[in-house]
């Protein structure tokens, strides 16, 4: 089985730049070991091969980096025996005369640190079988094979040559070349006597282009239509449609967001610590930016200088996400290193960031260098600007660079470690000596005052006015509900007052009011007593009485009594009890019991029997509301099921209690007591409403079965009243309460209006001042403009009203608190009441300070760092009138045609996409320790099309998918001869098999079933939606917080890095499959889609027909023979099924069949 | 190999069968692994993957991984630190240890990244909670773990550990030895279901227990995703992410679909021989059925006595939850589980993060977790199961002698507490030692993948042995066991 493996400098140099300790230089290591040293043929053949396979390596391994083709520290190299000899500015390290004292042995074998070889934090030094390897070795008189080679010439790596367009080659396969990447590839499989493999069937053909080009399926009436397709040009034709069509972006966009590290933000909490809000602007850039088919060179630009290059173009601007992305609030130097190390990895093919603590080890990149690429950077910070229509930042806003802190100075990080800059001198920008193809020029660039006065965008003020107005529509909006409530509650004093005239009667709340007394269809049960029922009630014990609208039990003394239900209760169950307690002698029970065993409660219990109850006692220094329970005849109170509460003789109470399975929760008059889970196992048996030691009445009672959307709290902590709870069953002192609280609610909306209304006010105001003020400013050579002019008066003003507004606000707000208050908490409130009103009192009487100014509306904010303390914000970086113009001239060398690297490394990631694998496997190291390109002429030919052709990449696709390589079959039939030259597809004699993306089997799912919504932009959704939304997969909100379960078990993208996805295949992922709603939910749409009554096409039967068409839908193809006998014979077992729990359906047969397609490894794979 | 439903079923799979012998494919946990890059791994002709064996005798088999989100106070669990009480309220620089904070003392620590988080706090700020000593060992144990006490000569105490990382990414750095703003690295867990694999084919053989919100929810990262833990709740009805059908599907009628899958996947290598993807996604398929039907029964305690949930603390509202986990933990190991890694704490940095109220923090916490640990090792211990698994109790660093906010204590990364028991390791040891304040790790200093290197030791495997071609891992990747607190 294959392994990942990518390769990246920190690991494999280990820049452990964490730790204060410098970084060690090591490659692989191979085992040494104790090695015999053969007899024959020859000790020096012996030793020969020794060199070759363990000493060499190891020298490469530890010495090359600094003693090789990339550097010779103090002159020497040790890449070969020639060279040892040759030695440095020590001499020889090799010595004829008298090996065993030899330089390179005493140098690596040296006790003191301080001179031994590798360098103390360099390297380990060498393990002592290393050490008599070598030593050996070099006593055998260091014999070493003829032909032995220096290391080449680190600056000649075939990635930093200047690329030139190879020849197409001549071949002798000509009919089946279709264009020159077919002559590049027929050229290695002539060499290497390799037969390509046929073309794949039309119908693979036609989901692969799908599938590649727009990340969707054909439907079975695309597929037939293709199919049937006559004319020669059906495939280009379908190419060209499928590129122009707007979900090409989309499918596209998913790909370049893997490279370019899309990432929503994240943080801890709410608190934003990397990236930023809004990002998907950046993401709608990138799917339209391909629709229109932008060329790669300008969108890389635009991504690295948008802001500079098109500083007044807000459509461009964000771009710049892909710098905004890298915004850590904590600290500079990550943000700073990831940016470099994903500019090097992503748009070079260069590992950039192993240069971070050291001078790179592989490649000409000098430890200068990362610091220089940093200094392009290091004037750059992210603001988010308001966009048209929604002044509210949180809500939405733009985010993008600018370059805020110009002079800042880049130093170089001794080690790497960011506590130990040298300041001696500060680091301009520059690029590697090995790929400077010229002088980078770097020119301040003026910014329109738009850029840097962002608030003078046209469309702000008239932002900042509608989310003003919509405040005042929200506000007007809760004022109404406000009254609403207000009125309702002045109807509920007015029932409970002409109830209290009554005496009786009681208003049963819960799930329906509209039921008359009895059981409904719902099993719902209610009766307030109007009338006795009989048939309906038992009663036990103590002395029951009916009276119209109450069941009183009149009996005194310490004995239960009880009035139990007739019929069976539902098992879970939500049911509440309106009561008056109105004497007794102690302890003044009442309550609900349920799962009573006992036939008769009054009797003594058995051993077997139980019961649990719920219950509010009325007795002296105790009153509280307990949960009890008991089995056999000992009755329990546990502690955790006691809440004290007052308990009043005379007043009405409600009583609400809710069971699910030993879940049981408890309200009074609607607040929330108490959470208990019964510690004795549920069993049927008789609910009943009971009395101990206590004469009561019940006023009515409701017995509802628990419903599934009611969630019942665990009992983990204890609950705090909440004292403005309205009650359930509205007795009239708190119906009074419920409406002093309204008619505060209203006084407090009303203020709420007046704050909205003024800060309008204040906005529209301060817009015209501001926009005399431009007016004024921009008249060239005028002189300032007076500060106190007529509109800055005006919108000062407004903003003191506002100020007003927001202090009777203030009082409102309290004096609603202190209704609602309970008692205890009255006074401190009270004194706060005090305060408030006095502060209002002051507002409305202040005066503007002379030479005060209106605040300006702001157009952006900049997103603040805290780089200092963690709980407060840095000191605001300004927008300055002038960037540096150092990223723009970096962008402009890395699009440079002339650049070595960048369009090769681009060429090989959208080859590596539509193929299956990519041209150099390393896809983020084209350096020496990257691998090299397996067809290197075809690279550089494509690279150079995509140059010549202005970086079309529409341009490029097409000729890509139709090449005859593209359109092969990926299957190995029939192609053993190829298999054994070249098992691992190494020549593409085949087409590589693809594992579909994350997104692409999400989507896949939903288009099969036809439920897929394709609209193209907008916010990310949210986790919590993610469940019910059908759109496509790159709208889900995506950050190293926040991943969708299903995407991620595919191996959805890693926001950190990810260059190529894993096609990972786990049990996890059949889980998913199989189980998900997603999936199962599809099978039946689809099934039951396919035979829908009435349409075309419906398959009534589940037979060979039914089979067809699912497979077409779902796998694109139709099956085999064997393929449909197969299903046919799960057919019959699902419908021959006889399990009373699993009725067989045809219906339920197809949804299963089709379920099964979605499993099929087919489903996930592009072949 | 344990299949789907009935002989009928294998009957019908024998074409499956021997198109999988065609394949030679053995069916281990690498035969589900990452997919990619294949030649990248033909150029190192040396490497083979691991085989399922340990590289020498070990002395445990499994291992369950405590992991206390936020940071445990080390002065007030396993490092009693009288000194704090003695000098409370005074600053460091006014007692006999102001050395503590000599800066070349704290230049010498492994230099944090800067983070406002985790300052130094001067005023020392007294020990919350009195201390005792327990059992043979007589080792002191602050009163909030009276379970965990009594069970003192079950275990080996390293008082001198020290991380870099001054904020909670010490928690991801704490599993994977590297800091958090390093590239990803593969937990330890992930390293030894890759070095040892499975022993019990119908389980998943890492599981991770409780949220992990603040690190990597991912462990096998370049190992590949085959390494991960599986995610699991305490909840016999939904165990498993997508553990059970989110539709009703019949127990029959899914066995049936799932051995049609098969079926219709063997058939696609009449097209397409020698497919190992399709061989990859046939067992992975295999394994997820077994997986759904076997985890269920694992994490129902019916036949669990009263006795023994007591024990755990099930009966117990504040205990309940860890306790359920613990047992779980327990029944995975007698499965031949490898790997359970329980994070206790979740929700934002960690539960365990005392920045104020530590003592009213810390006293609701150890409730909740003592018991069950007591009864962990308890149990473990009287079914003979100790000996072959580590049981180990770590936190992501310690916290600061001083006070913050006046009642609470900061991050502390220059010293903090790990204790281990079981599989070989000592009992009623005391490892390492922190100055009179807990300020400083001064004996036998140990970062944390020296505790790494201890548990894959004793599970038999040498890490440089697991290492792959283009990772190579650097000495402190690897760490050193700390031999002194083994048997």
């Amino acid at each position: 089985m294959r392994h990942r493996f990518k390769q990246r400098c920190s690991t494999i140099l280990g820049c452990l730049v964490r730790f204060s300790w410098p970084c060690v230089a090591l490659l692989q290591l191979f085992a040494i070991g104790s090695v015999a040293v053969a007899d024959s043929p020859s000790q020096t053949e012996a030793h020969r091969s020794v060199y070759q396979e363990k000493l060499k390596p190891l020298l490469a391994s530890r010495c090359f980096s600094c003693h090789g083709g990339l550097k010779q520290e103090a002159g020497l190299r040790l890449d070969t025996v020639e060279l040892m000899f040759e030695g440095g500015e020590s001499g020889a390290v090799i010595s004829k005369e008298n090996p065993g004292t030899s330089l390179i042995l005493s140098r690596v074998s040296d006790p003191d640190p301080a001179s031994r070889m590798p360098p103390e934090g360099e390297g380990e030094p060498l393990t002592p079988e290393q050490l008599s390897l070598l030593k050996a070795w070099i006593v055998a008189g260091v014999p070493a094979p003829a032909d032995e080679r220096p290391e080449a010439d680190p600056r000649d790596h075939w990635a930093f040559q200047p690329r030139t367009r190879p020849a197409v080659p001549a071949v002798t396969a000509a009919a089946w070349v279709k264009n020159p990447i077919d002559a590049f590839l027929a050229n290695g499989y002539e060499r290497n006597g390799l037969t390509p493999q046929p073309e794949a069937p039309r119908s693979v053909l036609i989901r692969r282009l799908y599938l590649d080009l727009i990340g969707l399926p054909p439907t079975a009436a695309q597929l037939a239509l293709l199919e049937s397709d006559q004319s020669s040009d059906w495939y280009t034709q379908l190419v060209d449609q499928l590129l122009a069509d707007p979900q090409h972006g989309v499918r596209w966009a998913r790909h370049w967001m893997d490279i370019w590290r899309f990432s929503d933000w994240w943080g801890l909490g709410e608190e934003v610590r990397n990236s930023q809000k809004h990002m998907w602007h950046w993401r709608d850039w990138i799917i339209e930016s391909l629709n229109a088919d932008t060329p790669y060179d300008e969108m890389v630009r635009q991504m690295l200088a948008a802001d500079e290059i098109y500083p007044d173009d807000p459509t461009k601007l964000r771009a710049t996400g892909y710098l905004v992305r890298n915004y850590f609030s904590f600290n500079r130097t990550p943000w700073m290193d990831e940016t470099v190390e994903h500019v090097g990895k992503g748009l070079l093919g260069l590992t950039m960031n192993c240069s971070k603590c050291h001078d790179h080890k592989f490649d000409p990149i000098q430890q200068e260098d990362f610091y220089k690429m940093r200094a392009f950077f290091e004037p750059y910070h992210v603001r988010l600007d308001i966009v048209p229509g929604q002044a509210d930042l949180a809500q939405d806003g733009l985010p993008r660079v600018y370059d805020g802190v110009p002079e800042m100075p880049t130093y170089l990080f001794v080690r790497g470690e960011d506590t130990k800059p040298d300041t001696s001198r500060s680091i301009q920008p520059g690029v590697p000596e090995v790929i400077a193809f010229k002088e980078i020029v770097i020119q301040p660039v003026s910014l329109p005052k738009t850029a840097f006065q962002p608030q003078r965008q046209p469309w702000v003020i008239e932002a900042h006015a509608t989310s003003a107005a919509g405040t005042v529509k929200a506000a007007e909006q809760s004022l109404t509900q406000a009254i609403e409530k207000r009125t309702a509650a002045e109807r509920a004093v007015a029932a409970e007052e002409s109830k209290a005239a009554a005496g009786t009667g009681v208003a049963i709340a819960g799930p329906s009011t509209a039921l008359a007394n009895g059981l409904s269809a719902a099993g719902e049960f209610r009766d307030d007593f109007s009338a006795f029922d009989s048939a309906r009630w038992k009663t036990f014990g103590g002395s029951w009485k009916h009276e119209p609208g109450r069941m009183l039990q009149g009996q005194d003394g310490a004995t239960q009594s009880a009035l139990r239900l007739a019929s069976a209760p539902p098992r879970n169950f939500d049911v509440t009890a309106q009561f008056t307690i109105l004497g007794g002698s102690q302890w003044r029970s009442v309550g609900l019991a349920f799962d009573v065993s006992q036939p008769d409660p009054s009797q003594s219990a058995g051993a077997d029997d139980s019961q649990l109850m719920i219950y509010a006692s009325a007795v002296d220094n105790g009153q509280k509301v307990q949960a009890s329970y008991t089995t056999g005849a000992r009755w329990e109170y546990p502690v955790e099921g006691k809440v004290s509460h007052p308990i009043a003789i005379g007043r009405s109470y409600s009583l609400r209690v809710a069971a699910r399975d030993t879940l049981v929760n408890v309200w009074l008059d609607g607040r929330e007591l108490m959470a208990w889970r019964s510690p004795i196992k549920r069993r049927d048996g008789a609910m009943q409403f009971t009395t101990f030691d206590c004469i009561a009445a019940f006023h009515g009672v409701l017995v509802a079965p628990l419903a599934d959307s009611v969630k019942l709290r665990e009992p983990t902590v204890v609950p705090t009243p909440d004292p403005t709870a309205t009650p359930a069953g509205v007795p009239l002192e708190a119906a009074r309460n419920a409406l002093a609280v309204a008619r505060l609610d209203v006084a407090l909306s009303e203020r709420s209006v007046g704050v909205a209304q003024a800060k309008l006010q204040s906005v529209q105001l301060r817009g015209d001042a501001m926009r005399a003020a431009w007016a004024a400013e921009d008249v060239p050579n005028s002189p300032a403009p007076p500060l106190n002019d007529k509109p800055a008066r005006a919108a000062l003003q407004a903003e003191r009203e506002v100020a007003i507004a927001r202090a009777h606000h203030r009082v409102a707000e309290v004096e609603l608190s202190l209704a609602k208050a309970t008692e205890d908490k009255k006074p401190a409130i009270q004194k706060q009441l005090t305060t408030v009103r006095e502060e209002a009192e002051k507002a409305v009487k202040a005066e503007a300070p002379p030479g005060d100014s209106f605040v300006e509306l702001i157009g952006a904010q900049w997103s603040p760092t805290r780089f200092r303390e963690s709980r407060s914000d840095d000191k605001t970086i300004p927008f300055q009138p002038t960037s540096t113009g150092r990223r723009r001239a970096l962008a402009q060398w890395i699009t440079d045609p002339r650049n070595p690297l960048t369009a090769r490394v681009a060429v090989n990631h959208i080859w590596m996409r539509h193929m299956g694998k990519p041209m150099v496997s390393t896809v983020f190291d084209f350096g020496r320790k990257g691998n090299a390109p397996v067809n290197p002429e075809l690279l550089d030919w494509l690279a150079s099309e995509l140059v010549d052709h202005q970086w079309n990449m529409k341009q490029l696709h097409r000729l890509i998918v139709t090449s005859a390589a593209y359109r092969m079959s990926s299957s190995t039939l029939g192609a053993e001869s190829n298999a054994k030259l070249d098992p691992d597809n190494r020549l593409l004699w085949r087409r590589e098999p693809i594992r579909l993306e994350a997104q692409v089997i999400r989507d896949c799912s939903l288009s099969i079933a036809g439920t897929l919504e394709l609209a193209i932009g907008g916010p990310s959704i949210p986790p919590s939606k993610q469940a019910d939304s059908k759109r496509r997969s790159i709208y889900f909100f995506h950050s190293n917080n926040d991943r969708n379960l299903f995407l991620s078990l595919f191996d959805e993208a890693d926001v950190k890095e990810c260059y190529q996805r894993d096609q990972s295949i786990v049990p996890q992922q059949a889980l998913a499959l199989s189980n998900a709603q997603l999936i199962h939910d599809s099978a039946s749409r689809l099934s039951q889609r396919l035979s829908a009554a009435g349409g075309t096409g419906a398959i009534a039967s589940l037979d060979a027909d039914f089979i067809s068409e699912a497979f077409l839908a779902v796998l694109g193809r139709r099956p085999s023979p064997a393929e449909t006998a197969t299903c046919l014979e799960s057919i019959g077992v699902w419908q021959g099924q006889t399990d009373p729990n699993e009725p067989a359906s045809t219906d339920s047969a197809k949804a299963h069949l089709v379920w099964a397609l979605f499993n099929h490894n087919d489903f996930v794979t592009l072949r | 190999m344990p299949h789907f439903c009935s002989d009928e079923h294998v009957r019908r799979h024998l074409p499956r069968r021997t198109f999988l012998a065609d394949m030679g494919m053995g069916f281990t946990g690498m035969a589900l692994g990452a997919m990619l890059n294949r030649e990248a791994l033909a150029n190192t002709a040396a490497w083979s993957p691991p085989n399922g064996l340990p590289h020498f005798a070990p002395k445990a088999k499994s291992v369950i991984w405590l992991f206390m989100n936020g940071g445990v106070s080390h002065m007030e669990s396993f490092d009693p630190k009288p000194m704090i009480t003695k000098f409370g309220g005074k600053s460091i620089k006014e007692t006999p240890y102001a050395d503590v904070q000599n800066p070349d003392k704290l230049a010498k620590e492994r230099a944090p990244v800067p983070d406002a988080n985790g300052n130094q706090r001067n005023v020392l700020f007294p020990l919350q909670i009195g201390y005792k000593k327990h059992g043979q060992s007589g080792i002191e144990v602050s009163d909030w773990f009276p379970h965990t006490a009594r069970n003192i000569d079950k275990i080996s105490i390293v008082r001198s550990m020290w991380t870099t990382d001054s904020n909670h990414g010490a928690q991801t750095q704490f599993h994977t030895g590297r800091h958090m703003l390093d590239p990803a690295s593969p937990t330890l867990g992930a390293w030894a279901h890759y070095g040892l694999g499975s022993l019990n084919d119908d389980l998943p053989q890492f599981i991770s227990i409780g949220t992990r919100e603040y690190w990597n929810k991912k462990d096998g990262i370049y190992l590949g995703p085959a390494h991960d833990a599986v995610p699991l709740r305490i909840d016999p009805t939904n165990p498993l992410d997508f553990g059970t059908p989110e539709r009703p599907f019949g127990k029959k009628a899914q066995a049936e679909g799932f051995s049609l899958v098969e079926r219709l996947n063997a058939l696609s290598g009449i097209e397409y021989p020698n497919d190992p993807a399709t061989a990859a996604r046939i067992a992975s398929y295999e394994l997820a059925f077994r997986m759904q039907q076997s985890v269920p029964n694992v994490i129902d305690f019916s036949q669990e006595s009263e006795e023994t949930k007591n024990l755990y603390g099930l009966n117990l509202p504040h205990c309940k939850e860890f306790g359920q986990q613990l047992l779980a933990a327990r029944r995975f190991v007698e499965r031949g589980v490898r790997f359970i890694q329980i994070q206790h704490g979740g929700g934002g940095a960690g539960a365990w993060d005392a920045h104020s109220g530590l003592k009213s923090n810390h006293t609701k916490l150890s409730l909740a977790v003592d018991q069950p640990i007591g009864a962990l090792l308890e149990d473990l211990d009287r079914r003979g199961l100790l000996d072959e698994t580590i049981v180990i109790f770590a936190t992501e660093f310690g916290r600061t002698p001083g006070s913050q906010d006046s009642d609470g204590r900061d991050h502390h990364p220059f010293a903090f507490s790990v204790w281990m028991a079981g599989g070989g390791i000592k009992g009623g040891y005391v490892h390492g030692a922190t100055d009179e304040l807990g300020f400083h790790a001064v004996e036998n200093r140990h970062y944390v993948t020296d505790i790494h290197a201890t548990i894959l030791k004793q599970l038999g495997l040498d890490s440089r042995q697991l290492e792959i071609p283009g990772r190579k891992r650097l000495a402190i990747d690897h760490g050193t066991p700390i031999d002194d607190i083994i048997a």
